[in-house]
């Protein structure tokens, strides 16, 4: 019998437990998880990469390198709306030409527009697989981004008000049953235990707590390691952490088009990538009175940087606080933590002057 | 149009950046044949790229920086700026986000000054082809659809034959003897006055033939590009990209000439770079503080080498 596949995606944030399960499940191959991204991630990317690109790429590029040295032999990335879509081509060159050899499956050639077309991609994975089988293991993989995107987003605006410690330890057990599970039961099981441990903690939180809404470019501000761990970082000082940015709600429940009809006011054409979603949810969080925004993106981001004018009409406008913060591979914990903390200050300030 | 009360048509302002450089015949030509007075922002200098760099975000490229600079420029001068949106002409050529996002933009970074802004939305994806934006664009400033689609008919016939001529002139330029050296790059950082005039001057005093992609045929250029790297999809890198494989071995030196920090040139150099074996060449970043003399110590020792490699230098 021919060796099963190991495949690989470049670490980010928790959705690795997606393609392991819908490679294992689905296809009955093999996925190999990149070691967590560290400083030495980032510093095998930045080497091999050429300086202007965003951070992401830098990021991925030594990400992928960490996963061929794990064994993999199958890279899959995966394309966007921005220069993601060109991710793939130069990784793969790049990747060659330190000699490593691999099958890379780059759906941004894929990308036609054809259904037909990402099937294609996807048999390489396992040329016998059974389709029907792996739409279900596709189907439970939607799901589990769910409840991931659910439980993430449930910890983080509450983890701050836990006088026990345990919120912690209830998210890191779910994240680690769902890089375990193997059904539909497991996923729905881990994601019912999690939420029933998080109703059993007793939260101390005043009535009108600090709310910030982070927005930001697709990568960095959805992988912890990226950002620095913004959220925890924030949620530690006593704030309701909000984000609405997330697979779930940016690809499984978008209606990009009703909302370009929302911020009209401010863009009324998409500025590309994630630009329109980004205004949205800033717009949003401003008008249901959040006290401050931060805007996470990576350095030489193009449509973040496009939209920082726009950002800056909005917060005139809802007169709310904007941070903008900017990951570049130097950016270091002490100088966010600097800038987050009289943000903070700033925010609770206001607090007190106008209620 | 209203507040005039008369006949009078509205003076339109284009800025003469970005995408000026490889559209702006089209856009003259639209307007003339309507009839619309325009007025074009005065040649980039340092002074509209300072204005630019204060008001534009830190982070962006300097290309916007001058754009910025050269709407900055127009502001109560003409009662519409026309800043059109380049989204893309179907799957395969994109824009890069910079010209998707640039009337928002502007709109934004320029709110508080009253200026009234105008726009032409292609964006093939969502149902809206030039023909169709154009077609919009005459509706709104007044005239009727088939005025329009006649205007636009005349002004991309216009840009197609200025396109084959300057196509021509690359050929009759590639015949002539002397070292032949090949400008890669964005047609609004090469043809930009303050720019990439500085480059090309010096390269003419040093006695070298200019070859530039942005004067090649477009869609040959954009073929070639295609079987070279299938997922580059910015139409306009893809015509620097393709213009390079099809010029290469024809050319004694290649200069990728690029604007910091350029989003897709960033990647497609880096790649044009580790697959163009044989050939030398020279990546060139400009940036905002970039006085003429280190560029021209790079270029200088750049022709140095191609003199040796063709043996004309011991």
């Amino acid at each position: 019998m021919k060796q099963q596949r190991k495949v690989a995606l470049p670490r980010y944030g928790e959705y690795n437990c997606v393609l392991k399960y819908i490679v294992e499940q689905g296809f009955e191959a093999q996925c190999i998880l990149p070691p967590p991204l560290s400083r030495r991630t980032e510093e095998l990317g930045a080497r091999n990469s050429p300086d202007l690109v965003c951070t992401p790429f830098k990021t991925t590029l030594g990400s992928m390198i960490e996963a061929l040295e794990a064994g993999a032999d199958t890279i899959i990335m995966v394309h966007g709306a921005c220069r993601l879509n060109y991710f793939g081509e130069l990784q793969e060159q790049i990747l060659r030409d330190l000699g490593y050899s691999f099958e890379f499956i780059n759906l941004s050639l894929y990308n036609t527009g054809k259904i037909k077309d990402i099937l294609r991609a996807l048999k390489v994975i396992n040329p016998r697989c059974n389709m029907v089988k792996a739409g279900r293991a596709v189907y439970d993989a939607v799901k589990m981004v769910e409840h991931l995107d659910d439980t993430t987003s449930m910890y983080y605006q509450n983890c701050g008000f836990d006088p026990t410690g345990t919120y912690p330890k209830i998210y890191r057990k779910f994240i680690s049953d769902m890089y375990a599970a193997r059904s539909l039961a497991d996923i729905q099981e881990g994601y019912r235990n999690a939420n029933h441990a998080f109703a059993d903690v007793v939260l101390e939180k005043n009535p009108d707590p600090i709310r910030i809404g982070i927005i930001g470019d697709y990568y960095t501000v959805m992988d912890p390691f990226s950002n620095l761990e913004i959220e925890q970082k924030l949620a530690d000082m006593g704030v309701e952490v909000h984000r609405l940015m997330n697979i779930t709600n940016d690809m499984l429940r978008n209606s990009e088009k009703n909302k370009q009809i929302i911020i009209r006011r401010f863009s009324e054409y998409s500025m590309g990538a994630s630009s329109t979603t980004d205004i949205w949810q800033a717009q949003n969080f401003a008008e249901r009175g959040f006290d401050g925004l931060i805007q996470v993106k990576s350095a030489f981001c193009m449509p973040e940087t496009d939209i920082m004018p726009v950002l800056a009409n909005l917060s005139r406008e809802y007169s709310i606080p904007v941070l903008y913060l900017t990951y570049d591979s130097q950016t270091s914990d002490v100088g966010l933590m600097t800038r987050l903390e009289a943000f903070f200050d700033m925010l609770e300030m206001r607090k007190k002057v106008a209620p | 149009m209203e507040e005039t009360g008369g006949n009078r048509i509205p003076a339109i302002g284009i800025p003469r950046a970005l995408l000026y450089y490889r559209y702006g015949t089209l856009w003259e030509h639209f307007f003339r044949a309507l009839d619309v007075p325009v007025i074009l922002s005065p040649l980039s200098s340092r002074g509209i790229l300072d204005i630019g760099a204060r008001l534009a975000p830190d982070e962006g490229c300097i290309s916007l920086k001058m754009f910025i600079g050269h709407v900055e420029a127009l502001i109560g001068k003409c009662e519409r700026i026309f800043i059109p949106r380049y989204s893309n002409y179907g799957y395969t050529d994109l824009f890069c986000t910079r010209y998707e996002g640039i009337y928002d933009q502007a709109r934004n970074i320029f709110h508080t000054s009253g200026q009234r802004f105008i726009t032409c939305n292609i964006d093939v994806m969502n149902g809206s082809p030039e023909p169709k934006a154009f077609e919009q664009l005459g509706v709104e400033l007044g005239f009727s659809e088939r005025e329009s689609r006649q205007a636009w008919k005349e002004a991309a016939g216009a840009l197609e034959q200025e396109q084959r001529a300057n196509d021509r002139l690359q050929k009759e330029l590639a015949g002539k003897p002397g070292m032949k050296v090949l400008l890669a790059g964005h047609s609004y950082v090469l043809s930009d006055p303050y720019l990439g005039k500085p480059i090309r001057d010096y390269l003419e005093a040093a006695g070298a033939v200019i070859l530039r992609t942005d004067a090649l045929d477009p869609i040959t250029s954009r073929k070639a590009s295609a079987r070279f790297s299938p997922t580059c999809r910015w139409l306009v890198s893809e015509e620097v990209v393709g213009g390079v494989m099809l010029w290469k071995e024809k050319v004694d030196g290649i200069i990728l000439v690029s604007a910091f920090p350029c989003g897709p040139d960033s990647m497609t150099n880096e790649l044009l770079i580790r697959r163009i074996k044989g050939v030398p060449v020279l990546p060139l970043i400009l940036d905002i503080q970039s006085g003429m003399a280190g560029i021209e110590t790079r270029i200088e020792s750049f022709l140095d080498i191609i003199r040796f490699q063709k043996g004309e230098m011991v």
